[in-house]
């Protein structure tokens, strides 16, 4: 097949993708500014969050709304506090681990959801998510049950044990930045394939796209990013609990993703950036945190779909003016 | 054998219960299309309402269920004419605007009334007794009611016109539409009936089991696993489910304990969603 000799394709980032990645970069230079606590709580739950809504973003890029991030989080973050009880905390071990136990879940598990599309997919993850809660407390033996996991030992990077809170939010960003790259590069690899799948499914089968392997490889990654997303949230509380990966936390992420802009990755960073920090300056209560979502998700689906990043761009466009 | 009888109880009382929440909720995503995330909202503000009218205003109980009713179809009613209508055919949208109203009402109800539960009681308490078996007033009563507003919902669905013209639009909306049914008229109603379904049932069952702002969430979550274990979108289906439901859950809770039953029942819900998007008694999927 010919193809059309389209600029924009042969470049290797766009700038939004290079700014993402640029952005967590520059997290690591935050923690050795600064050693306030609120700085660091802020930040380590935001990067979090980027992970956990870039999963959710991979699969809106292929109009799939997801509310099985916390499953594949409890999987990742689990994992990791299971081996943490014999003893092995090697950093790189477990990052691969958190990555490839929950997309190796994903393979089997994809073949079946993926089958459903548009508000069916959406209620089948949501059962999923009920199911892995149920899960948990139904085999103490392996999870601790209610009780959860606590007590995790610290990760251990090159010999070293990552216990300051220093230490834990550098590892944080480490985590996030490999999520990042491997969000980017799915997504810029296969962008017009998503694209297209996104625009129109049946239509880009039609024309030969082998619809389900990019769907399977999509549903795989965002799994594989979710549990890292579980394993720096575990590494953070040093604690696995069912009620960290409650099925409610799902909407969190999707806010984040749709608030921040589901059109470029910058969304889905941005939007838990801005929201986790609101969550801290609306007062120390963080479930008041729930309405200014429930608002901004109305404000952004009635009047700016495209979120804080698309809103951003159109205005910028329209400060340019007609030429651009 | 008694404690068996005594779970049969349980059982079909949680079931019309259930059949309530998953009526309303089907009949939504039946005529409109729109998987309502909201409704368990709408049951916590039946509740909240029922129980200001009661406690704070001093209303007498059955005239505090009725104001719930009518407080919570007005709501649906303006939410689906002034929002959801915008965007009625995109199921993404309406399911997220659903999701911001849920997060909205649950945030509100929590800073208005506080995290803790309400002292608030059914006003008939007592039990009667059927041979070997206890049966409390209080679920009598919600039974009775419950039953007769699915025999009213019932009769309106398929013996007026007002319930020709929604299921002709749940059947066929371009049809329906060409035989003169008016669907900015028609939706909005539909959603009114539903989401006061929905505060009916928090009005009505709130005071025997807790009124917190947390208590929508389970609410969502069993109607989701009853309306896709009857077929999303099948009255018939939701109404068998919701017994179906309530029965398993209240024979898993006496003979297993915890939640397994739950885990059984989700377990069945996945597959079922995944080889039979139809549920039990579902029709063809609309196109979602």
């Amino acid at each position: 097949m010919a193809r059309l000799p389209l600029a924009p394709r042969q470049r290797l980032l766009a700038w939004d993708e290079a700014t993402a990645i640029a952005v967590a970069v520059v997290c690591f230079i935050i923690p050795l500014l600064t050693k306030s606590v609120l700085v660091y709580s802020v930040l380590n739950h935001a990067l979090i969050g980027v992970i956990a809504a870039q999963s959710v973003w991979i699969m809106l890029r292929m109009n799939l709304l997801t509310f099985a991030t916390p499953a594949f989080m409890a999987l990742g973050g689990y994992t990791v506090a299971i081996a943490g009880r014999y003893e092995i905390t090697d950093a790189f071990l477990m990052t691969a681990a958190a990555f490839l136990v929950p997309a190796l879940v994903a393979v089997p598990l994809g073949a079946l959801v993926l089958r459903l599309r548009g508000t069916y997919f959406v209620l089948v993850t949501f059962v999923l998510s009920q199911i892995m809660q149920l899960l948990l407390f139904q085999t103490p033996d392996l999870t601790g049950g209610s009780n959860g996991i606590a007590g995790i030992p610290a990760v251990t990077l090159f010999g070293t044990e990552m216990i300051s809170h220093r230490q834990v939010l550098l590892f944080a960003c480490g985590i996030a930045l490999i999520a990042t790259l491997i969000a980017v590069a799915l997504t810029r690899y296969f962008r017009q394939h998503f694209a297209a799948i996104e625009e129109n499914e049946i239509l880009s089968e039609s024309l030969g796209l082998v619809v389900w392997r990019y769907k399977a490889l999509g549903f795989v990654v965002a799994a594989g990013l979710a549990g890292l997303a579980g394993y720096s949230l575990v590494n953070m509380l040093l604690t696995a609990h069912p009620s960290s990966f409650d099925s409610a936390i799902a909407v969190d992420f999707i806010a984040y993703t749709i608030i921040g802009g589901r059109e470029s990755i910058l969304g889905p960073i941005i939007g838990s950036v801005a929201l986790v920090y609101a969550t801290h300056a609306f007062g120390t209560q963080g479930q008041y945190a729930q309405g200014l979502y429930g608002v901004l998700i109305l404000v952004v689906i009635l009047v700016a779909r495209g979120g804080i990043v698309g809103t951003a761009r159109l205005l910028w466009r329209r400060m340019r003016g007609p030429r651009a | 054998m008694e404690q068996f009888l005594q779970a049969a109880v349980i059982g079909i009382s949680l079931g019309a219960q259930y059949a309530l929440l998953a009526l309303g909720f089907t009949l939504i995503f039946g005529i409109l299309g729109v998987v309502n995330f909201a409704h368990g909202g709408f049951y916590m503000i039946g509740g909240y309402v029922a129980y200001s009218c009661v406690g704070l205003l001093g209303l007498p109980y059955p005239l505090a269920v009725l104001i719930a009713v009518a407080a919570t179809a007005a709501l649906g009613w303006v939410f689906e004419l002034f929002l959801l209508e915008r965007l009625i055919d995109d199921h993404l949208a309406t399911l997220m605007l659903t999701l911001g109203l849920y997060l909205i009402v649950s945030n509100g109800l929590l800073r208005v009334f506080g995290p803790l539960s309400m002292e608030f009681s059914f006003p008939v308490s007592g039990s009667i007794q059927f041979g070997p078996i206890y049966v409390p007033r209080e679920n009598l009563i919600v039974l009775g009611i419950c039953l007769s507003a699915i025999l009213a919902l019932w009769l309106v669905l398929f013996r007026t016109d007002l319930g020709r013209a929604l299921r002709a639009l749940a059947d066929d909306r371009q049809v329906a539409m060409a035989q003169g049914m008016r669907p900015k008229l028609l939706f909005p109603a539909a959603f009114a009936l539903a989401t006061g379904l929905a505060g009916l049932t928090g009005a009505l069952v709130t005071p025997i089991l807790a009124l917190s702002p947390g208590v929508g969430d389970p609410v969502l979550a069993t109607s989701f696993l009853t309306v896709i274990l009857g077929g999303l979108g099948s009255l018939g289906g939701a109404a068998l489910a919701a017994f179906i439901v309530g029965i398993v859950e209240a024979y898993s809770s006496v003979y297993f304990g915890g939640s397994i039953g739950a885990l059984v029942l989700f377990t069945l819900v996945l597959l079922l969603l995944v080889f039979r998007p139809t549920g039990l008694l579902g029709r063809e999927i609309r196109g979602a």
